[in-house]
């Protein structure tokens, strides 16, 4: 990991915009779209479809389903397996936080 | 559908293990192919970060690259974004889909089952909130994308896998209020870490134990979580001794909590291929039996890497070469000089290794034991199904203990992750009595435990 201060650094990396549930978020290129949602301050990602409970992102690696959003119209794409384009359009469960 | 692609040799997974026995088949003149699931190679352990944030944060792991270069150089076939999902009728043929979710059929003369792990959760009132997270998640986020996972956090859980995740995030300027650890593998006595000789491995955990330490991060020990709470995301957690889970100690104030019990091998594509598991003694998990080259009950299909049991990355490329020498044997191959010699050398002594820092922390049976009875009737322990423990514990008093008739009948574990994140929780939960997750005594050898510095170190106080 670079000792760069991260503000830095922060201020060198590309960025791309995404759409999250129609809210223009900037995000640095190429990162998982988990990161990208979770940098942005948003949690809930879904809701339990038996408790209605929120759920966020929970193992990252593919294996728990958690982190499940809406992206351009099509449902159940894991966040974290993702990685961020210009232009996609993501829809949580959790709409209206963050924001 | 069009016919199965045949290769001489198909790998599912492209971590460590696979990465090595991939590059080593394909040097040898074999037609290799990887499938993995995730968007790029490298598996868990050399999880590649974003281009842009490598470009600008650097490469957490060089030698991943390196290593994903090579086998790309040497020829193999990388398929990224795919992911194999069933067996067709033959046994033998894989069912995978790509990355714009259309079907390939892959079939190789000789399947690389190298599916790695997945961490072991154990869960507590509130584990089903956001952020609450696996360490894993953390580490990715903070290695792969820079981004930190919040800005109080707590780890929590066992094993040597918190440390190395607490270091990332101090990195990314979080604080890190704490690091919960179920057992006790951390004494305080020992002073001049760089002056003792011991293995490589043992010094790296003693170099984040000592970044910890510079950064005042309290490790708690015979710790663990009882509760979190928090609205629409975790807010505080609550921790108490690991012996008296009623009497909490302290709640901490956080935005995050990431909490793990180690890893369990991710054998479910070596059951499908019909391959023998039994149960290990020492884990509990259900584990391939293997020869020491890794081939499984079926000839034609080896199980290398953290599916074949945990044992971390250099023991997983060690087991991913070794099958490699194994299948270029049968193929009328010579190894190169000493290679064979080497390779077991190389084994040997990271079994020494583990053995040393699994003795360090409680097995996966102590957790069990440790952990059911901090786990109240009315905590989810299905996430998916949402499911309490109370009604997991009635129903494995009528089956008298059975895990799966537990399962079928409440449905716990039935869920999209398919058990993976609850698991070992319903086991631990239905199984009363130990013979189920036999158990060693778990050895202390004063020497290696007190290898570890920890400054600040304390119990609940």
């Amino acid at each position: 990991m670079s000792a760069e201060a991260p503000v830095t650094a922060a201020s060198r990396a590309r960025t791309v915009t995404i759409e999250v549930n129609g809210r223009p978020v900037s995000v640095v290129e190429g990162v998982s779209l988990a990161a990208a949602l979770v940098g942005d301050r948003t949690w809930t990602f879904r809701r339990n479809p038996v408790s209605e409970e929120p759920r966020g992102p929970f193992c990252g690696m593919g294996v728990c389903l958690e982190c499940e959003v809406m992206v351009d119209g099509r449902p159940g794409v894991r966040a974290c397996l993702t990685p961020v384009r210009p232009g996609m359009s993501v829809r949580t469960a959790g709409a209206g936080e963050g924001s | 559908m069009s016919l199965p692609e045949e290769r001489d040799v198909v790998i599912v997974g492209g971590g460590p293990a696979g990465l090595a026995a991939a590059r080593r088949l394909a040097a040898a003149g074999l037609s290799v192919t990887v499938v993995d699931e995730q968007p790029e190679l490298g598996g868990q352990y050399f999880r590649r970060p974003a281009p842009e944030v490598a470009r600008v944060w650097g490469d957490h792991r060089p030698e991943g690259r390196r290593l994903i270069d090579a086998v790309r150089a040497a020829g193999v076939e990388c398929r990224t974004g795919h992911l194999v999902w069933g067996v067709d009728d033959d046994g033998r043929t894989l069912l995978v889909s790509d990355p714009a979710e259309r079907p390939v059929r892959l079939r190789g003369r000789y399947l690389i089952v190298a599916t790695g792990a997945y961490e072991r959760p154990f869960p507590f009132p509130g584990w089903q909130l956001p952020g609450v997270t696996t360490p894993g998640f953390a580490q990715h986020l903070a290695a792969a994308d820079h981004t930190p996972v919040g800005e109080r956090v707590v780890l929590a859980g066992s094993g040597p896998f918190l440390l190395p995740v607490a270091c990332s995030l101090l990195a990314l300027g979080v604080t890190v209020a704490g690091i919960a650890e179920a057992g006790r593998p951390y004494r305080p006595s020992l002073r001049a870490l760089g002056a003792v000789r011991h293995p490589a491995r043992l010094r790296e955990l003693a170099g984040y134990a000592a970044r910890l330490a510079r950064a005042r991060v309290p490790i708690w020990q015979d710790t663990v979580v009882v509760r979190a709470d928090g609205r629409d995301r975790v807010t505080s957690v609550t921790l108490a001794a690991a012996s008296a889970p009623a009497r909490p100690v302290r709640t901490v104030a956080v935005d995050a909590l990431c909490v793990g019990y180690g890893f369990r091998p991710q054998a479910d594509l070596a059951r499908m291929l019909g391959c023998a598991v039994r149960t290990d003694p020492a884990t509990g998990d259900a584990t391939p039996v293997l020869t020491p080259s890794g081939r499984s009950s079926r000839a034609d299909v080896y199980v290398i890497g953290e599916a074949a049991g945990i044992g971390g990355a250099p023991t997983a490329a060690v087991r991913g070469l070794s099958a490699a020498l194994d299948i270029l044997g049968r193929e009328g191959h010579r190894p190169r000089a000493g290679e064979l010699r080497g390779l077991a050398a190389d084994g040997r002594r990271l079994e020494r290794f583990k053995s040393l820092t699994d003795a360090l922390y409680p097995t996966p049976a102590d957790l069990a034991r440790l952990l059911r009875p901090t786990l109240p009737d009315t905590a989810t322990l299905c996430r998916c199904e949402a499911i309490t423990a109370g009604e997991v514990r009635r129903t494995a008093g009528t089956a008298a203990g059975d895990v799966n008739a537990t399962k079928a009948w409440t449905r716990a574990g039935m869920g999209p992750c398919q058990g993976r994140e609850c698991g070992f929780a319903v086991s631990a939960v239905a199984r009363t009595s130990s013979d189920v997750f036999p158990s060693r005594l778990p050895v202390r050898p004063v020497a290696v435990a007190t290898l570890l510095e920890m400054a600040g170190e304390g119990g609940p106080a």
